[in-house]
């Protein structure tokens, strides 16, 4: 299984699309990040300012915007094998296919943790000079920051295996790239800001995922840290389960 | 452990069946193929060929049936890069991986040396293109890159999907010589075609499927000797020979003044023509035509093997059969 797991990041390192999902994760961040600090104590700006621990947080929490380009990274691993017919030899070179999926999402989560830690790091170069700048005091071993890092880590690996699970279900790459984008920037957002139907995005991973990065905000309500985790998890393990069970053992023709 | 032993590199097919749908791919098709040879799995596009050879190993269930190599399912071999190579699609690779680096991911898993993929390369004369993404690769080196994978392991077994597809008549002939180089060393080749005259020069068995079913397996010469005498009879009486051989051997007509007679020798048909006093403008003996032979085996028009191999008749009686019970 130690093979199979090193095969993977083979296959990950080997081409260059891991670079720019990466520096995707980190663009998308920085772009939070900058309107998170530039509106702080805007008039009409509902968000819990920098100077408390919920601001700072919410600060660090920017840096699961490395979600969205971790489940891409998991989607690409699995639908690119079936796009390119790099699936043969995988199958062939490793008949059981279980053990397939295994060592993906293995290996994914892996790259998930090192997505998160390089946002992470990221975030902070960018955050500690800049409130320093503006006066703002920050410790980053106090106001739950710690604990809100952990979360982002979860978060991002779970994202990995998520996408995984995804492209194992799915197979068809262009399929579930859109219907992954769509969902996250269309269906969620809609849930998370629509009062009517609000309550519902703790249950999603989105909400799951604000969650365990101990996010506040004023108007949606979220679970415990360790809830979201949870929910993540299963929601991550029912996409592999599900993609191992009815996808991945079809035929390969 | 015997049975290892004796079944190390043959190729079992038994009974094997393969549906989509309501369409049946592959019908009740058996055949075995033993090391040391190659064997030219046959059949014209969309015999169940492929189809065949991806149930062999084990990318697609069987609806019934088995397919074993070394007396296993593919699924149950303890190492299978080691055991069998297989060459599928003409191009099963990331575009933007360098070979090397995507033969370098199948060493790992195989647990092989990072070197081997060098090795493979060098094999298939890739090494000057090793870096190079495979998207860029030219359909010929794309069929070298997919040998040079099937090689990885150093198998005993290999399978080849019509491997000569895309390589210039230089490249097919480098194909030939390594097949039989690897056949010689006593592994077992099966080797799939449309086209007989491509593997003609190659192999030593053939197995002939049409329509998912088998026509006919055995050594090429064997063929050759049941099928391959034809005798060319040109003349201005053609009708009245025709007429004269009718019920004796197989008369064709190829043209208004010819006449085409297989299982009979020529100098037969001579005599007989020269009992019936008919003028004769050409008697011709036409010897070892395998692509006829193969055209004459599968094509719709073959009469002389619906009493070998019956696979239309078959294949109504099973649907009968099924529509009955």
């Amino acid at each position: 299984m130690i093979r199979l797991v090193r095969a993977e990041f083979d296959k990950t390192f080997s081409t260059k699309l891991w670079i720019w999902l990466l520096l995707g994760g980190i663009a998308l961040m920085g772009t939070f990040m900058a309107f998170t600090i530039g509106f702080d104590g805007a008039e009409g700006n509902p968000s819990p300012p920098l100077s408390t621990p919920e601001g700072k947080r919410n600060l660090f929490a920017t840096a699961s915007a490395a979600n969205t380009f971790a489940l891409l990274l998991g989607i690409i691993a699995v639908t690119g094998e079936f796009r390119h017919q790099t699936v043969t030899p995988t199958f062939l070179a490793t008949p059981h296919r279980g053990r397939v999926v295994t060592a993906k999402l293995a290996a994914y989560a892996v790259l998930g943790i090192a997505f998160g830690l390089v946002t992470i790091v990221a975030a902070t170069a960018i955050a500690l000079p800049w409130l320093a700048a503006i006066d703002i005091d920050l410790s980053m071993t106090s106001s739950g920051i710690p604990g809100t890092l952990a979360g982002v880590l979860a978060a991002v690996a779970l994202y990995a295996l998520l996408g995984v699970g995804v492209g194992a279900l799915v197979r068809n790459q262009i399929a579930a790239v859109v219907g992954a984008l769509v969902y996250l920037f269309v269906v969620e957002a809609f849930m998370r800001g629509l009062p009517v139907i609000r309550d519902y995005y703790q249950y999603l991973p989105g909400g799951a995922s604000e969650a365990l990065t101990a996010t506040t905000d004023p108007v949606v309500e979220f679970l415990e840290p360790w809830q979201g985790g949870a929910l993540l998890a299963i929601y991550a393990l029912a996409f592999g389960v599900l993609g191992s069970l009815l996808s991945v053992r079809r035929d390969v023709t | 452990m015997d049975t290892e032993v004796t079944e190390t590199g043959r190729i079992v097919v038994s009974g094997l069946t393969k549906k989509f749908g309501a369409v049946k791919a592959v019908d009740d098709l058996s055949f075995t193929v033993e090391p040391g040879s190659v064997t030219g799995f046959l059949g014209p596009n969309g015999a169940g060929k492929t189809t065949t050879l991806r149930c062999v190993l084990g990318l697609v269930t069987p609806s019934g049936g088995t397919a074993t190599i070394d007396g296993r399912p593919y699924a149950e071999l303890e190492t299978p890069t080691r055991t069998v190579g297989a060459l599928l699609e003409a191009s099963s690779f990331h575009p933007a991986r360098s070979a090397r680096d995507h033969l370098r991911v199948y060493c790992r898993v195989a647990g092989l040396p990072r070197e081997r993929a060098d090795e493979v390369l060098e094999l298939t004369g890739l090494t000057s293109a090793a870096r190079r993404k495979a998207g860029q690769y030219s359909l010929g080196m794309r069929q070298r890159l997919g040998l040079a994978a099937a090689l990885l392991g150093d198998p005993h077994v290999l399978v080849l999907d019509e491997p000569a597809n895309g390589l210039d008549p230089e490249g097919i002939k480098w194909m030939r010589q390594l097949l039989r180089h690897l056949a010689d060393q006593g592994r077992t080749i099966l080797v799939s075609s449309h086209v007989l005259s491509e593997v003609e020069q190659t192999v030593d068995n053939v197995v002939i499927v049409n329509n998912g079913t088998l026509i006919r397996q055995g050594p090429l010469s064997e063929l050759a000797e049941h099928h391959g005498h034809a005798t060319l009879v040109r003349s201005p009486d053609a009708d009245r020979l025709a007429t004269a051989l009718d019920g004796k051997a197989d008369v064709r007509r190829p043209h208004a003044d010819a006449v085409r007679v297989t299982g009979m020798d020529t100098a037969a048909v001579g005599h007989i023509a020269f009992t019936e006093g008919i003028e004769l403008h050409e008697l011709s003996t036409e010897t070892s035509d395998l692509e006829q032979i193969f055209f004459t085996l599968t094509g719709e028009t073959a009469p002389e093997t619906a009493g070998q191999a019956t696979p239309a008749g078959e294949h109504h009686d099973v649907t009968r059969a099924g529509g009955q019970s």
